[in-house]
């Protein structure tokens, strides 16, 4: 893992003191709050329904067992407890006081975190793949990357203040797990035929309320031009991004407008201009970069277990979470541990502070110190051993983490909606777990297989809903909490946007309609298809009728 | 019939306006009559020239529930009570007839005040 030294810890301490001063000068009166709060917001504070919510960066989803148990104490010390890790790998604080807010950050970065980037319009934080340097499909590393576009993009004074938020996520698998293709620059690396590695670059995809799949603009960046090309990108959509429509302000509306032929000739005409020698990352440092992720001390394990295997036969339990939350890793004897922030009842992504500290030490003891949070709003031990898993298993079990979900109809993505956000127009918490519990039977949704429900509660969309398999999207209909559907979503390498399914439903309608979908699936479903394929094959209508038939 | 609204400054904590003075109860809010216009307006103008007590001041609509008032929206009941998937978090804790009245309020509709604020926005 990457460690921060004197010049970021030094930046943190300054950073976290003008907050002090900032908060300060607002209670006291001498800051009004139009004033303060592009101020907050710089230093990811919003106000909310029911008190301020702080976002707490995790740069590329990566957090070690010291600042898991950081977040713990601030979840007890300032919040009622808990913390909710968001669909871009951050984790935010609802019941947060503003005077508590600068000894908060204070907090933070005395173990290296902080909320800068979480808010406002300059580049967020960057997402990554929460496998990364455990999986085999990767072609390198891409926290290397992150981290690269993390110490680039900080405090950019060019970039500050944008015509509207940026949001830049990279993979190296051809599996896509960070919703590249759905972002305002999504990032894929690729090895070139030479084995030379370059980035497929996609620039104007997004969500909200006009959705757009990205398209490439260039299908092979050398990895050493990132920088100058990231430049080049960002000063286009600086000079002729729309300032004048917060709608329509993003990235995507610019590419959609000039075409992504056109924005990709501006792009290249600017780059062009740029010196190179300035621009790009010189070597060392991306050697040194490099370095810092290359220091994981594995072991040369066999391939089997017999731990693993004989626990594998003998419980049932432990058989079924392997199944559904073990993935294979790059070397023999280890996997990548997915444990499930979706158990019945909970509330999609909340984590308690007892429970970080459960993971934090699984991580510590088990895990070289490693651990990660995935856009479905999950965590990942992405280093185990075979060996240790049923020991692992056991513990997340004791502490209601062992949910055996991942990617099955209940490991459902959900906003914190209308219940906390001052934004939301409905509920979405609720409505997942209506739809979880319908579908608490594990053998029943192992048979239904992979399906992607992801709940927002507006048209913001934090919550997925366009590229989900089943998307709800909550609307205000004549004041009351109507649903929307929609099918055919797809955030992975499949990417697509999904189509509006029909008329919205009354809440109490929702997990019923979506037992209604599955059940018109399993019933044309051929051998091995999702329920995504099936979509794809046999359209809308099936569905529709499903649903709708008998309310005409 | 209407009552005012607002958070407070120091911990965002949702606040109801009561004679001069902001409470952390709906229940112990004042409560105007649709024929005091002026007034409420005359209380909206002293919140928001109290900006380092509170901000975003604004007033909503009230409807009968069980012999009680609720607010008409079902955002601004949230508000009033705390999130509906925590039932231990937030002003609904303390329980008794008013968040009680507030749990069974129906005639939903938009937050007339919150919209005029975004709208200013």
């Amino acid at each position: 893992m990457y460690q921060y030294d004197l010049i970021d810890k030094e930046f943190l301490a300054d950073r976290s003191a003008e907050f002090r001063g900032q908060v300060a000068r607002r209670l006291s009166g001498e800051l009004t709050e139009d004033q303060f709060k592009p101020l907050r917001l710089m230093n990811g504070l919003y106000l909310q329904l029911h008190a301020y919510m702080l976002r707490v960066a995790i740069p590329y989803g990566s957090l070690n067992p010291t600042q898991a148990r950081r977040l713990a104490q601030i979840a007890r010390d300032y919040d009622k407890g808990y913390g909710h890790f968001t669909t871009r790998q951050n984790i935010q604080f609802n019941w947060i006081k503003l005077k508590d807010a600068p000894e908060i950050l204070d907090k933070l970065a005395e173990v290296d975190l902080h909320a800068i980037q979480t808010s406002g319009n300059c580049i967020r934080n960057t997402t990554s793949d929460p496998y990364a340097g455990a999986t085999a499909e990767e072609v390198d590393d891409p926290r290397v990357w992150c981290e690269v576009i993390r110490q680039w993009s900080t405090l950019h004074p060019e970039f500050s203040f944008l015509p509207r938020k940026f949001k830049i996520a990279i993979t190296a698998s051809a599996k896509d797990r960070t919703a590249a293709k759905v972002h305002d620059i999504g990032l894929l690396l690729r090895q070139g035929r030479d084995g030379q590695l370059g980035f497929e670059v996609i620039v104007g995809g997004g969500q909200g309320r006009t959705p757009y799949v990205g398209p490439t603009i260039k299908q092979f960046l050398p990895t050493d031009r990132l920088l100058s090309y990231l430049e080049a990108i960002l000063r286009v959509y600086n000079r002729h991004g729309r300032r004048d429509n917060i709608y329509k302000a993003r990235i995507k509306i610019l590419v959609a407008a000039l075409g992504a032929e056109e924005f990709a000739r501006q792009v290249e005409e600017e780059w062009s201009k740029i010196d190179a020698a300035r621009a790009d990352l010189p070597a060392p440092e991306l050697a040194r970069i490099r370095a810092a992720f290359a220091t994981t001390p594995f072991k040369t394990l066999p391939a089997r277990s017999e731990t693993f295997e004989a626990a594998k036969a003998s419980d049932a339990a432990f058989a079924r979470f392997v199944r559904n939350n073990v993935r294979p890793h790059k070397l023999p004897g280890y996997a990548i541990v997915e444990i499930s922030l979706k158990a019945q009842e909970q509330t999609p992504g909340d984590a308690s502070a007892d429970q970080l500290d459960v993971v934090a030490d699984l991580a510590e003891r088990y895990g070289f110190n490693d651990l990660r949070v995935t856009h479905a709003q999950n965590l990942v031990l992405p280093h185990i051993k075979l060996d240790d898993l049923p020991t692992v298993f056991a513990a997340l079990q004791t502490a209601n983490l062992a949910t055996p979900n991942i990617d099955l109809v209940s490991d459902i993505i959900a906003c914190p909606g209308l219940d906390y956000c001052a934004l939301a127009n409905a509920r979405a918490i609720p409505i997942a777990q209506d739809i979880a519990r319908q579908f608490a039977d594990l053998d029943r949704a192992e048979q239904v297989g992979e399906l992607k429900i992801k709940i927002s509660g507006c048209i913001n969309a934090c919550g997925h809903h366009h590229v989900a398999h089943i998307g709800i999207l909550g609307v205000d209909k004549k004041g009351e909490e109507f649903y929307q559907l929609s099918l055919g979503g797809s955030g992975a390498e499949d990417a697509s946007i999904g189509k509006i399914l029909g008329p919205a439903l009354p809440a109490d309608k929702v997990a019923t309609a979506v037992d209604q979908l599955v059940g018109a699936y399993l019933a044309v479903r051929t051998d091995g298809e999702r329920f995504l394929d099936t979509y794809r094959r046999v359209g809308l209508e099936p569905f529709k009728e499903a649903v709708y038939a008998q309310a005409d | 019939m209407k009552a005012i609204t607002a958070n407070r400054l120091i911990d965002g904590e949702v606040v109801f306006w009561k004679s001069g003075q902001w409470v952390d109860r709906f229940g112990d809010a004042q409560l105007f009559d649709d024929h005091h216009a002026a007034d409420v307006e005359a209380a909206v103008a002293t919140g928001k020239s109290q900006p380092t007590v509170v901000v975003d001041v604004y007033p909503i609509d009230l409807v009968q529930s069980g012999g009680r008032w609720a607010p008409l929206s079902y955002r601004e009941r949230i508000r009033a009570l705390g999130p509906t998937n925590e039932p231990t978090h937030g002003k609904q804790v303390e329980g008794g007839d008013v968040v009680e009245a507030l749990r069974h309020a129906s005639g939903a509709a938009r937050s007339t005040g919150r919209v005029d604020l975004i709208r200013r926005k």
